[in-house]
Order: structure tokens, then C-alpha cells, then sequence
């Protein structure tokens, strides 16, 4: 266990964790796109930056990324600092230039007090901050469908070639946890189409819910060995198969103690 | 201990108390959440059973999750789903063979039966003991593998 400092309160952290971690776990809301607990850390956006200093730095301080920066023992931390949030502003003047239509990032602008980019807008711009975060969330699943694509001001999120991915099952995570919801995808009828690519859903055998594509549902079972007759039914129809079979269990046990 | 949660469906009268004490012990930004626990109609002369999760000595969700995010606590024997570490791919939802992984489309989350951390609220609520806990003995029988 490490002791350390945030905003004047004395706070106990385990060895290794982010500063982040522990400050999410105090309740203490510092701004981040780019994170998520699936994945390791990037510092992509750099809308988590802190300013950190200790005793013995003589009132020296630094500003690191929380996501980023593991804790230490009598580390002295503010998150909303001025200077803290003079960076924050700064960041997000350069993230609405980039994406002036996104609502995610207005709306966080408008809480540091940026409503209007300094900067020039990007003609024609997309809302992609190019956090990677769903790139790296395909990876960490496993299939790899998506990268980044280019460096500079060509750099785009996009599957290989930018034509249909192969390896794409179609499970929606990077749409899912896209920080500015910027991936778009479709279900219609019995078909799902993501990344220009079209996907078979599994309709349930007895009220036809969908829930997952046939690819991700093949991809489970041979990978995590799970029969593939338990994606035939929906999570609905499933429960009410348990309860039948359970009135017949205690209507078997009620005969035999008869 | 290690906790386990037996349901008797004998004793289940369908009054769905246990449901209602779910979502108020499960809730979200102040509001109740989504009932892990629901009370069926089994068709067998008017006999109701409440269905959750059996937290599964093989389980199907957490072999499902590709990012981890269902694991076993030791301490309660619950499987537990970190909703931060989830991704929303819905695997568990449709992996569990008996639908015990919901997906709560109101707060767009994953969610399951923990046990409620060891306590269930659902067996001190039921009126007729159709739910109780009990702590897992020690000479419990193993599973065929």
C-alpha cells in the first residue's frame, strides 16, 4: 500500500495502479475519452492530465497523464487546478477543432467554458478524436479487424485495405465503447452491417429476439468451447425453459414422495 | 463464505416481491435498476419459480467474455460482472443456456445476479421462503467434470 495525496486528501492506493484507477475510485471526476478498464492505458487524449509534485521537489511541479502514471508514496496531486484546467481547456479547444459536430465533446467543452474552437475547424470533419480505444478493444477481444491507418493528417481508424474486414464478427464493441460514438452501424431485418460488412443475426428459435451475429456466436464456440445450441435461444426464452423444467423437476419429486 | 441461494419452487406464489427488492438493492444513478431475478409460471398447475442466476460451476458468460469482465468473487461465490471492463458485446447475454445475463436497455448495461455481495436482499424479502441463503458447507459434493 502507497499513501499519497489527492486534492488535500490523504488517500491509500495499492502498489502499481494508475492514478486514475484510484482517483475514479475516490469519486473524484477528472475527464477521459480514450480509457477504459478493458484495455491497458494509452494517453491518447490527454483530457486526464494532472499536476503532481512532492515534498522534497522544492514546489517543483509536473503535469502527467492520471491514466498513465502509476501512484507513488507521498505524491501530492490536484486535478482542477487552474493551471490543470488551463490545459484541459487548451486540449479541448484542439479536440473541438477537430470534431465541431460531436456532442460529446461540446458538451465537455462547455464544462471547462470552451464554446467556441480558437483554432481553425476541419472542413468536412468526422467526430473520430482518433483515441485508437476501439482499435485496441477488437484487439484485446482478439479478432483484430480494425487499425489505424495512416500517420498525420491522413491517420483514420479502418479495416485493413478499408474494405470489408475478414476477421469482423460483428459484435458492435467498438461501436459500444466508441467515446464519441462515431462508428456506425445498422441492424435490419436479420442483417447487421458494420464496416461495410453484412452480418447474419441469430434469430431465437422460439420468439426470433436477436441478439448476437452467427460469425461472433461461431467464433465463442470454437474458441471458448461453448456448445453452439445455446445461442439458438434468446435470453427470455431460456428463462422460461429453466422455470418449465424446474415445475417438472418438483412435480417428478412430488409423484415419487406420493 | 461462500453462499449459495436455493430456491424451492414449491413455495413460490409468483407475489414477484423478490423482484421488486432486486431492482431497488441494484440501483442506478438513484433509480431502481434492472431485476436479476424473475418469477416464471412454470405450467405446472399454477406453480411459480423464481429464476436466477445458479452461478455455475463451469459458467458459460464468463467463459464467453472475451475481456474478462465476469469473474468468480471468492469470498461469496458469485460470478460478478465489472460493468467498467465490460464492452456491451452482448456474448454472455446470449452464451448463458438458462438467460440469466440481461442486458438493462433502459441504462444500456450488462447485468447479473451477484449475490448481492453475500447477503441476497430477494431471500430476506420473499414471504414465503421460496428463496433462502445458506452458506455453502465444506463437504459439498464435487462437480463431474
Amino acid at each position: 500500500m502507497v499513501s499519497l495525496t489527492i486534492n488535500g486528501r490523504v488517500v491509500q492506493a495499492n502498489k502499481g495502479e494508475m492514478l486514475l484507477t484510484v482517483t475514479r475510485r475516490e469519486g473524484i471526476d477528472i475527464p477521459a475519452l480514450c480509457h477504459h478498464d478493458a484495455v491497458e492505458p494509452f494517453g491518447a487524449c490527454r483530457l486526464c492530465m494532472v499536476e503532481i509534485t512532492k515534498k522534497e521537489w522544492d514546489g517543483w511541479t509536473n503535469y502527467v497523464a492520471a491514466c498513465l502514471y502509476p501512484v507513488e508514496d507521498g505524491l501530492i496531486v490536484q486535478t482542477h487546478s487552474s493551471k490543470v484546467n488551463e490545459l484541459r481547456r487548451t486540449v479541448l479547444d484542439l479536440l473541438l477543432a477537430r470534431c465541431p459536430n460531436s456532442p460529446e465533446i461540446r458538451q465537455l467543452a462547455a464544462e471547462y467554458g470552451v464554446t467556441q474552437t480558437a483554432y481553425e475547424e476541419i472542413p468536412d470533419a468526422d467526430n473520430c478524436i482518433l483515441c485508437g480505444l476501439c482499435t485496441r478493444v477488437c484487439e484485446r477481444l482478439g479478432f483484430k479487424a480494425i487499425s489505424t491507418v495512416g500517420r498525420g493528417h491522413d491517420k483514420v481508424v479502418a479495416p485493413p485495405l478499408k474494405e470489408a474486414p475478414p476477421d469482423c464478427v460483428g459484435c458492435l464493441s467498438c461501436a459500444q465503447v466508441c467515446p464519441t460514438n462515431v462508428i456506425q452501424y445498422k441492424d435490419e431485418g436479420n442483417k447487421r452491417t458494420i464496416w461495410n460488412k453484412s452480418f447474419e443475426l441469430i434469430a431465437c428459435k422460439q420468439c426470433g429476439k436477436q441478439i448476437i451475429t452467427r460469425d461472433f456466436a461461431e467464433a465463442l464456440s470454437s474458441q471458448r468451447n461453448i456448445p453452439a445450441d445455446y445461442f439458438e435461444l434468446c435470453d427470455e426464452c431460456h428463462r422460461k425453459e429453466l422455470s418449465v423444467k424446474m415445475g417438472s423437476i418438483v412435480s417428478w419429486s412430488r409423484e415419487a414422495a406420493s | 463464505m461462500k453462499q449459495r441461494l436455493i430456491v424451492t419452487p414449491d413455495l413460490c406464489t409468483g407475489c414477484r416481491t423478490c423482484e421488486l427488492a432486486c431492482a431497488f438493492a441494484h440501483p442506478i444513478k438513484g433509480k431502481p435498476g434492472r431485476s436479476r431475478i424473475y418469477p416464471l409460471p412454470t405450467g405446472k398447475s399454477e406453480m411459480w419459480t423464481p429464476v436466477v442466476c445458479l452461478q455455475c460451476d463451469d459458467p458459460a458468460c464468463a467463459k464467453s467474455c472475451l475481456v474478462d469482465a465476469i469473474t468468480r468473487n471468492e469470498e461469496t461465490g458469485a460470478m460478478e460482472l465489472d460493468n467498467d471492463k465490460c464492452v456491451k458485446c452482448m456474448a454472455c447475454v446470449a452464451a448463458c443456456p438458462f438467460g440469466c445475463s440481461l442486458h438493462d436497455t433502459l441504462h444500456d448495461l450488462v447485468v447479473k445476479c451477484d449475490l448481492c455481495g453475500g447477503d441476497p436482499v430477494c431471500a430476506h424479502f420473499c414471504p414465503t421462503k421460496a428463496l433462502t441463503c445458506r452458506p455453502v458447507t465444506p463437504t459439498r459434493r464435487k462437480a463431474v467434470v
